[in-house]
């Protein structure tokens, strides 16, 4: 009794918590009912780990109740016997829109529209559109018929909703998808924080870029944090508010592919987060980094379609980088498995929801454990959100969220019967439906006919009617609850059908028949041969598909195992030391440790090392390229006149293919710099160009500098007449951006300064634009700034003066020889092409001698290229300083190594073969400068990272390789596969003007 | 394929007027004037563009008219102005294919954009007549050894007709070679791109729209082959007429076309529509279909093979080989800067590079940019080749004109006339060297 009694005090208590409906008034009778049910004979899949054989589920009013083999099923139940039938708890989904707003994206004009400076979203908010803080998908919910069907058809019960729109998104909701009630639908409606880097329906020209975007989420958190203290007392923000109550909660970041996942993650790091990350699927390809972000992942199932590649011309588009993700992408999820990174899987992305199940099969044929595969649908997804408590297993006091199956959740031929959401049956198949397969004889008016056949599956049996022991026909059949219905034309070329309907009864059919001619007869079909199954041919473990292997970076050219740092002895070259020893003759190099360990004649190898005769050769410094914007995702941040606050360095792609071909053409290192949409740039990254390594194995972190630009591009003179909103649109303009930024950061350092030393009162808000600024005028960082006419040279020189901030390098330059006395007094470098001119009113007077009369007057000159074709023939470029004004050919070489060495002030590591830098070197079969030279290998560090024999091998490897995939591709299209058509995807090519450009493409209409 | 970046810009629509005013110190220098006496050329090292090279050589010219290419103490010197270049190299003039040289000045000034005609067929247009020779651009290209300039029109899907320059003279009839040489047409590509503003990229697919624009040169050409048998046609029609010079041989159809399968296309099309003459421009993938052109005697205009790769997952230096690769299957190759107009003075060192990264030598590579070039053109009668009976059009260099190293033009003889190498950037270089107190 008093069993009986807690018993019930606990189902009071469910039905008090599940009850959502309690305040609304009800048209008609009452109709509650206890809902309670308990399903029998079940092999219960509690958890990922724990199965029951042969148990009871008991629910009741929407919840579990008890689960166990020895479950008391109270009075007044409905029992339901499952024998040999799962129970599986429903699935979760973490990244869905799921009564979400439609999400309109207006496509916006690429440039063609007038730049929108501020949000169009009026009241008390942020400065940003694209922060949507306030934004909170549990007001946003209103349920979605098709949707929630579509989610319930593949076995989902619940799923984490969010309005897919901004870059902060708000307040995601729990929501489980039965088609009651809203308010019932509703488990939590503030229950996460949302994030990406796409911008959405923000049609604000700030930010254009997703290092932009980077800085935009940056300075929103710090933002916060100053509002949270003292912001607050100066002004109402809506936004930060609603920020700062985002606080605390589980926070999912949207990303699309490798490196952003890694991208966010960084951001994760500086603000105490630890994103969950929604990624691309791509993530094998950087498994040990993804790793090392100690994030939880959330993973697509999303796998490309084969190719039509029957073409070899055609086929010649997909590059190997498409043909390996298209093998690869199915293994993604065993993978990161394999790695024990934790994830949940999500249907988002899909096609069409209806390609879950087959997908996830495929990944489990490729590897996937069954059991992380409903870990990741069900108790990991349920953690991530906080509802373990609610949702993702089978214990009692969860939600009744559950599946029957017919046999195990991943196997082929699995069928879900039934979804249960809080308690109420979505009916997905017929649950026991009668087995009716076998051959029947068929017998209409009661003449022997010939014979019925029913195999397939017993939920979608397969008809054959067969007259005269040899004529196959396939009818039309319909059978609903043990009524059948069938038609076929004994003879295809009367075009005449019998129409037979009938029932079960017994162990055959009987019914009536009408004739072609219209007489109506009685038939049966009685059972001749039971169906025989036909034993499944494997049902030992399979082993995983097999697969090419992974190369790094993900690209044809990529290599399967990093190059290692090597112990090399080069003999008998010419060596360009760039050092008061100049061109040594038949002189050996010994590289050790990455470093040159030592220069001389005659150096004898230590034991096993490995010797290269430089015989008739040049050895030298590789080439660092002062101008580059190669390696790169995006180059301008244009939305505002300064974007000091962007970085460069989070936009760095070591997948790009320039970065092997610079290699090829003797490059080591490139210095990263922001276009020249606006004067302030962003902040520049230098990168050693390590082919396969990762971004912050490329990356030199000491090394910082800032973009500045001047001129038509920051005045977007060439940007058509809609462009005529932003400040400045004259070269007056220009020198007054420079001036109120500069005092501005001033007064910034100062408040600063002053709050530091008493530490009272509120501190300053801190600006990350600001800081790059302050930075400058502290000589932390140096300023390479973009120019061409001499008037805006002396101007910014000016500035700088009466500002007392020093401009490290000017790049283009191109009227530098008018100013050289002045750059060289100032110490200020120049770092220009050498022969550009003639393609806009500012480079009319460009000179090819520009190069050789700023060095003439004693400025540090560097020849870059702005470029990723020019850049691997840089050491043609700077030969033309000898033809054009006469540089020394010692010295033209230092103008693509020592010089820009010395402006980014690297010099001390970089730039010259000198015993104890960094062995960052280049064999040429002849005399660099000269246009017949070419590298023989690329070192940096004392790895090789391009040699010309392997590269010739690689050639043919890649062809092998690339047969092998395009097989396996006509294979599966053989096999009625889905193919798509051929088509490949280039990264642009970045100039400095690129902004110029996209108006240009959009323009033509391309 | 590619847009370099120079053509973008062009392509800018500038609504701004921006006044372009020449606001140099001087205009360029003045063109050469005929020659008067014979003069011979002594002790120069002679690469005569034919693949043969003259050690300590001479060169004899007359009136305009080489008289006499020969070893030391050949030729008559009597009566002759002997210049000893001893050490130096001679070289016939470079000519320059496939340019905007001379219609186009400054890209980004819509004002002085004379090489893109509105409309789609555009036979009758000629760059002839725009063809500004007081550009500032074309004595730079002296400078580095181009003596010869094919002027282009571009856009549509005929772009008009080409005409060759000296690039020296007082005005286009003046320094005009050879007349309306051509006509330019642009094949629709089997492979369309497009332009993806998320991230920037673009995307190569099959080109369904291009069947529109095959039907429309069928149909052209057979109206034009119909048209050039009438004899006195009523109503004249300009763009048909201006197409008669295909089908008689007399001038070139330049076909741009990028794609293996595009060049067999258009040259299948050209041979059917009665074309004499064809030439294949730009060739990106011409290295596919070497043995079909050589076949069909179709010579390649390259588009810059400064450039990239085309695909991921190209050989590296392809584009440097591939002049060669053309050369060595039979194919009669040029190379150029396309309408990359003021770098074509740069045009010597994609030859020099087709050498240095490629399996031709630098006299083989030398005849891209010379002997080829003019006989794609029609020209190689008058020049391409130093040879008795062709004008004296060469020029001296310091060194192997090929390469940076080398290439330090003293002196240049157009049709026998010494020309004045000074230009705008060398009159700025002096200027700022007073500033400096250099000499």
């Amino acid at each position: 009794m008093l069993k009986r009694l807690s018993t019930l005090v606990a189902v009071l208590t469910v039905s008090v918590l599940c009850k959502a409906q309690e305040t609304f008034p009800k048209n008609g009778a009452y109709d509650e009912r206890t809902g309670r049910y308990a399903f029998t004979n079940a092999n219960i899949v509690v958890d990922p780990k724990t199965t029951i054989q042969n148990g009871t589920l008991l629910i009741e009013n929407g919840m579990i109740r008890e689960v166990g083999k020895q479950v008391k099923i109270p009075a007044g139940t409905v029992v339901m016997d499952l024998k040999g039938k799962y129970i599986y708890p429903s699935l979760i989904d973490l990244d869905s829109d799921y009564g979400m707003p439609e999400v309109k994206t207006e496509r916006r004009g690429g440039g063609r529209q007038a730049p929108q400076l501020e949000s169009n979203k009026k009241g008390a908010f942020g400065w940003n559109q694209a922060i949507q803080p306030e934004t909170e998908a549990g007001q946003l919910f209103a349920p979605n018929t098709k949707q929630a069907e579509d989610l319930r058809k593949i076995g989902f019960g619940t799923v984490l909703s969010h309005s897919h729109d901004g870059i902060v998104r708000g307040s995601g909701a729990l929501l489980t998808l039965t088609d009651e009630s809203p308010n019932k639908a509703m488990l939590n409606g503030k229950a996460s924080s949302h994030f990406s880097f796409s911008k959405g329906t923000s049609g604000q020209t700030y930010p254009s870029s997703v290092m932009g975007v980077v800085a935009l989420l940056r300075q929103n958190y710090y933002d916060a944090e100053w509002y949270g203290k003292s912001g607050k007392s100066e002004e109402k923000n809506l936004s930060l508010d609603a920020f700062n109550q985002l606080k605390g909660l589980p926070s999912f970041f949207e990303t699309g592919d490798k490196y952003s996942l890694l991208r966010a993650d960084k951001i994760g790091d500086e603000f105490g987060v630890q994103y969950i990350i929604r990624g691309g699927g791509d993530e094998y390809q950087r498994l040990d980094e993804i790793k090392a972000t100690k994030a939880t992942l959330i993973l697509p199932l999303q796998f490309p379609e084969a190719y039509d590649v029957a073409d070899p011309w055609d086929a010649d588009l997909i590059s190997m980088t498409q043909l390996k993700h298209w093998e690869l992408a199915p293994k993604n999820t065993s993978e990161v498995a394999k790695a024990a990174i934790p994830f949940a899987l999500t249907t988002a992305g899909l096609k069409t929801k209806n390609d879950f199940w087959k997908n996830i099969r495929t990944a489990i044929d490729y590897g996937l454990s069954k059991e992380k595969a409903l870990e990741a649908l069900t108790t990991l997804p349920a953690s991530l959100i906080k509802a373990e408590g609610q949702v993702g297993s089978l214990k009692a006091g969860l939600l009744a969220n559950f599946l029957i199956t017919s046999t195990d959740l991943f196997s082929k031929d699995n069928i879900i019967y039934e979804n249960w959401i809080q308690g109420k049956k979505f009916v997905l198949a017929p649950l026991n439906t009668a087995d009716l397969r076998g051959t029947y004889s068929l017998s209409i008016n009661n003449q022997s006919t010939g014979k019925l056949q029913i195999t397939g599956s017993a939920e979608k049996p397969e008809y054959k009617v067969v007259l005269q022991d040899t004529l196959k026909i396939t009818p039309k059949a319909v059978l609903t609850n043990e009524l059948l219905t069938i038609t076929y034309q004994p003879d295809k070329k009367r075009q005449e059908n019998i129409r037979l309907t009938g029932w079960k009864s017994g162990t055959g059919f009987t019914g009536e028949g009408v004739m072609p001619n219209g007489t109506v007869v009685p038939w049966t079909a009685t059972l001749s041969e039971p169906f025989k199954a036909v034993a499944s041919k494997d049902t030992a473990a399979k082993k995983p598909v097999e697969t090419g292997s992974i190369v790094y970076p993900f690209v044809g050219f990529g290599n399967e195992t990093l190059p290692k740092a090597e112990t090399v002895l080069i003999k008998n070259a010419t060596v360009w030391t760039n050092e008061k020893e100049g061109i040594l003759q038949n002189t050996d190099v010994l590289i050790q440790n990455g470093k040159i360990a030592k220069i001389g004649k005659s150096l004898s190898a230590p034991s096993g090392v490995k010797t290269v005769d430089g015989t008739g050769k040049h050895l030298t410094n590789g080439i660092i390229d002062e101008h580059s914007h190669i390696a790169l995702f995006t180059i301008n941040e244009g939305g505002q006149t300064s974007s000091a606050e962007v970085r460069m360095s989070d936009v760095i792609n070591p997948d790009d293919i320039n970065i092997y071909r610079q290699l090829a053409g003797g490059v080591t290192t490139s210095h990263l710099l922001h276009g020249s949409a606006n004067s302030i740039g962003g902040q520049s990254a230098l990168i050693k160009l390590k082919w396969g390594a990762n971004q912050s194995e490329m990356l030199v972190p000491q090394v910082k500098t800032i973009k500045f630009a001047l001129g038509e591009n920051v005045k977007q003179s060439n940007w058509g007449d809609i462009t005529r909103v932003r400040f400045p649109q004259t070269r007056m303009g220009v020198e007054q951006v420079f001036y109120d930024h500069f005092i501005r950061a001033k007064e910034y350092a100062q408040s600063w300064k002053t709050y530091n030393a008493k530490k009272t009162g509120a501190a300053p808000r801190r600006d990350l634009e600001l800081d790059a600024l302050a930075e400058i005028l502290a000589s932390e960082r140096f300023i390479t700034c973009h120019s061409y006419v001499q008037s805006e040279i002396n101007m910014l020189m000016s500035v700088a003066d009466s500002l007392k901030f020093n401009i490290n390098t000017f790049t283009h330059i191109l009227e530098g020889y008018k100013l050289a006395d002045k750059m060289s007094k100032r110490k200020i470098g120049g770092s220009t092409f050498a022969d550009w001119w003639a393609y806009k009113m500012e480079v009319k007077e460009a000179i090819p001698y520009n190069a050789a009369l700023m060095y003439h007057e004693g400025v540090t000159v560097a020849i870059n290229s702005d470029d990723a074709e020019m850049a691997r023939r840089l050491n043609q470029e700077a030969a033309k300083t000898v033809t054009y004004g006469g540089v020394p050919e010692e010295e033209a070489w230092k103008m693509v190594t020592l010089n820009p060495a010395k402006l980014l002030h690297v010099d001390d590591k970089l730039g010259s073969v000198k015993t104890g830098k960094d062995a960052d070197l280049v064999l040429w079969n002849a005399n660099p400068l000269s246009v017949y030279a070419r590298p023989e290998f690329t070192m940096i560090e004392g790895t090789v990272y391009f040699d010309r024999k392997k590269d010739e091998e690689k050639q043919k490897t890649m062809a092998v390789e690339r047969e092998r995939l395009i097989q396996k591709m006509l294979s599966d299209k053989a096999e009625g596969r889905p193919t798509q058509r051929a088509q490949g995807t280039q990264p642009r090519m970045w100039h400095c003007e690129d902004i110029v450009g996209v108006h240009a493409e959009h323009a033509e209409g391309k | 394929m590619k847009i370099e970046k120079y053509k973008i810009v062009n392509r800018i629509v500038c609504t701004a007027l921006i006044a372009f005013s020449v606001q140099a110190n001087a205009q360029n220098p003045a063109p050469a004037l005929p020659q008067t006496r014979p003069i011979v050329l002594t002790g120069a090292t002679i690469h005569t563009g034919s693949g043969q090279v003259i050690e300590n050589g001479v060169l004899s010219f007359d009136k305009g008219i080489i008289t006499q290419v020969g070893p030391a103490g050949s030729g008559n010197t009597s009566g002759a102005e002997v210049i000893d270049v001893k050490g130096k190299h001679i070289f016939p003039g470079i000519i320059s294919l496939n340019t905007t040289v001379g219609i186009q000045e400054i890209a980004s000034v819509r004002a002085t954009l004379d090489f893109d005609e509105i409309g789609q067929v555009n036979p009758h247009v000629r760059a002839l007549v725009a063809y500004n020779t007081d550009s500032e651009v074309i004595p730079t290209l002296r400078g580095n050894g181009i003596l010869l300039s094919q002027a282009v029109p571009q856009g549509g899907i005929v772009s008009g007709s080409s005409s060759v320059f000296y690039t020296d003279g007082w005005n286009w009839e003046d320094a005009v070679l050879k007349k309306d040489d051509g006509i330019w047409i642009n094949w629709p590509a089997f492979l369309a791109r497009s332009f993806n503003f998320e991230d920037f990229s673009v995307t190569m697919k099959r080109n369904d729209k291009r069947q529109e624009v095959l039907d429309q040169f069928v149909s052209l050409f057979a109206d034009a082959k119909a048209y050039a048998a009438i004899a006195n046609p009523s109503p004249v029609n300009l763009r048909l007429a201006a197409m008669k010079p295909l089908f008689d041989g007399s001038a070139n159809l330049y076909i741009r076309a990028d794609y293996a399968k595009d060049i067999i296309e258009a040259i299948k099309f050209a041979k059917e529509v009665g074309v004499k003459k064809v030439v294949i421009v730009g060739g990106d993938e011409s290295y596919k279909v070497a043995s079909y052109l050589k076949e069909n005697q179709v010579p390649v205009v390259l588009n810059p093979t400064h450039r990239l790769p085309g695909r991921v997952d190209e050989n590296v230096y392809l584009p440097y080989e591939l002049p060669g690769l053309l050369h060595k299957a039979g194919v009669k190759v040029a190379v150029t800067y396309a309408d990359e107009w003021w770098r074509t003075r740069n045009l010597a060192f994609l030859a020099g590079t087709s050498s240095g990264f490629g399996n031709v030598t630098a006299d083989e590579a030398l005849q891209f940019i010379t002997r080829n070039a003019a006989e794609i053109v029609g020209i190689d009668k008058m020049v391409g080749t130093l040879e008795k009976g062709k004008q004296a059009s060469f020029l001296v260099s310091a060194g192997d004109i090929l390469d940076m190293r080398g290439n330090e033009v003293e002196m240049v003889f157009i049709k026998g006339g010494k020309v004045n190498l000074d230009d705008k950037q060398k009159r700025l270089y002096e200027k700022y060297k007073v500033k400096y107190g250099k000499k």
